[in-house]
């Protein structure tokens, strides 16, 4: 018990070290399970669209920026409180959200796309019409959608929701529900990685993608977010960044030419990590 | 690179994971184990107002699920304090006050199941009440709960899991559900290989709970007495 309390003890003046040394590092939450926009590399580097766009904000706004691995459905939750400062998850700036947290500038346009097995004869309204078994990631936009859109106006689907993104697929694959509607971007991942899948349609939310501080933002964050995140669009970054992860690139090539890339990140050269990771994931 | 491939490739980051799962469930026992005998001693040889209050502890404790506590304490208690308390520490406390509510009835009842002659005979022979406690009630009481607090280990090894909830701990669980989306996006395999990743992911619990519980029964046999097991008949 005495060597208990003891490292209890040394935990909380190592954590009162680590606040009082690195003043400028800001806590970024990101539920890691979601390629292209945030996931865990081979090599356990926490790599992807948003995270990267975060890093490079970080860079070019003079702070530093530790991210950490949350469960989706606790991130609104733990930067609400103040536990950890930016929400950095490819979170659609909703009403709602906005109770709770405050949104940067949007960053991303993003749709909802409808997956269906390839062999089902099914088209965008037929997969998504009165019987069928629709599923969804809880709490993400693609299960507001179907609720809103679909059940509560009267279309008689079943929404089925997962904790994770992957596991809705392979209840597609298993024959559990008929389709499932996720962000573009995942679904064109996933679509591209088994033949059986198909993207019957595309649905036009136009979701915009903020990043997300405590409400009344605290720490002066998103005037410094918002400076740098135009700072990154109107470089030559943005556009390979983009190119690099939503080019539809295999996941592991990325992480290579995240991994070949990553001497930049170090030497805070904006510019030429992204163009080092945008060469490296389009390369033959 | 071939499925076997692949799956290795995503099994490995699980073995960097392992020693999170063994630091919070190593704490946790350590946690239960106190609190668990304070209480057991407690509600042995306390008195009426001091048992209740255990009594209390012990229903609060074993009427709400692990996932309850854990997401109580990392999102309730511990924001509330106002000083960061580490993911795992957070971890440790939840499933440690949770064990130790079943620790202590554990314990109890092997305290009890000891006759109550033994207490009397180590009294004739002057010893105090404390020395028989230590000396004559103990050493039995300790030997009778082996098996018990085998049953409580490979439940705590399993409430584990429930961690993975809290931010920044990267647990066995938490872990395996990081590489899921990447394991099913991989060209042309797509999701055949969640279900054999979390079979391994399965594996490594079965290990942590037979392997905790071969050792638990070695010790059992070590300290069993020939001839004098006692298999938990209550003498009245």
């Amino acid at each position: 018990m005495k060597k208990f309390l003891l490292v209890l003890g040394l935990l909380a003046v190592v954590g009162l070290a680590a606040v009082s040394a690195a003043a400028t590092t800001y806590k970024v939450a990101s539920d890691t399970t979601w390629p292209p926009f945030e996931w865990q590399a081979g090599g356990g580097q926490l790599i992807g669209f948003d995270l990267d766009v975060m890093r490079l904000i970080a860079i070019l706004e003079g702070y530093d920026v530790n991210i950490i691995s949350y469960s989706w459905d606790i991130i609104f939750i733990d930067v609400g409180n103040g536990r950890v400062d930016i929400g950095a998850s490819g979170a659609t700036i909703t009403a709602e959200r906005e109770a709770v947290v405050d949104f940067s500038a949007p960053y991303w346009t993003s749709n909802q796309a409808v997956i269906v097995m390839a062999d089902s004869d099914l088209n965008i309204a037929s997969a998504l019409s009165a019987g069928k078994k629709i599923g969804a990631q809880v709490g993400t936009t693609g299960a507001k959608w179907v609720q809103e859109q679909l059940i509560d106006k009267g279309v008689d689907v079943e929404l089925v929701e997962y904790t994770l993104y992957p596991l809705a697929v392979l209840d597609l694959v298993n024959g559990n529900v008929d389709a499932v509607v996720q962000d573009e971007p995942a679904s064109r991942a996933s679509v591209a990685a088994d033949a059986r899948l198909s993207i019957v349609g595309v649905i036009e939310t136009g979701e915009q993608f903020g990043f997300f501080v405590t409400n009344g933002d605290p720490n002066g964050l998103l005037p410094k977010i918002n400076d740098g995140l135009q700072k990154l669009k109107a470089s030559t970054a943005w556009a390979d960044l983009i190119t690099a992860y939503m080019g539809g690139a295999e996941l592991t090539k990325i992480e290579a030419a995240w991994v070949a890339a990553a001497p930049f990140l170090a030497a805070k050269d904006v510019t030429g990590f992204a163009h080092a990771l945008a060469a490296g994931a389009t390369a033959p | 690179m071939t499925a076997t491939e692949i799956l290795w490739q995503n099994v490995r980051p699980l073995f960097d994971a392992l020693p999170v799962t063994l630091e919070v469930l190593g704490l946790l026992l350590v946690v239960g184990l106190t609190l668990g005998t304070v209480l057991a001693f407690a509600q042995a040889y306390g008195r009426r107002p001091l048992r209740a209050l255990c009594v209390g502890y012990e229903q609060l404790f074993r009427g709400i699920p692990p996932l309850v506590v854990i997401l109580l304490f990392w999102n309730g208690i511990t924001p509330a304090l106002g000083v960061p308390v580490p993911g795992i520490v957070v971890a440790a406390l939840a499933l440690g006050m949770r064990s130790a509510a079943y620790q202590s009835q554990i314990f109890r009842g092997a305290i009890q199941a000891v006759p109550p002659g033994q207490m009397m005979a180590a009294r004739s022979l002057g010893m105090s009440r404390i020395q028989a406690i230590r000396s004559v009630i103990v050493p039995q009481a300790f030997r009778l709960a082996i098996p018990p607090w085998a049953n409580e280990y490979s439940s705590v090894v399993k409430d584990t899991a429930f961690i993975c909830v809290i931010g920044g701990l990267i647990d066995l669980t938490r872990q395996a559900l990081m590489k899921l989306a990447p394991l099913s996006m991989r060209r042309p395999i797509g999701t055949q290989l969640i279900l054999p990743y979390l079979i391994i992911l399965g594996l490594f619990y079965l290990a942590l709970t037979y392997g905790g519980n071969g050792l638990l029964s070695l010790l059992e046999r070590r300290l069993s007495i020939p001839g004098f097991e006692m298999k938990g008949k209550v003498e009245r």
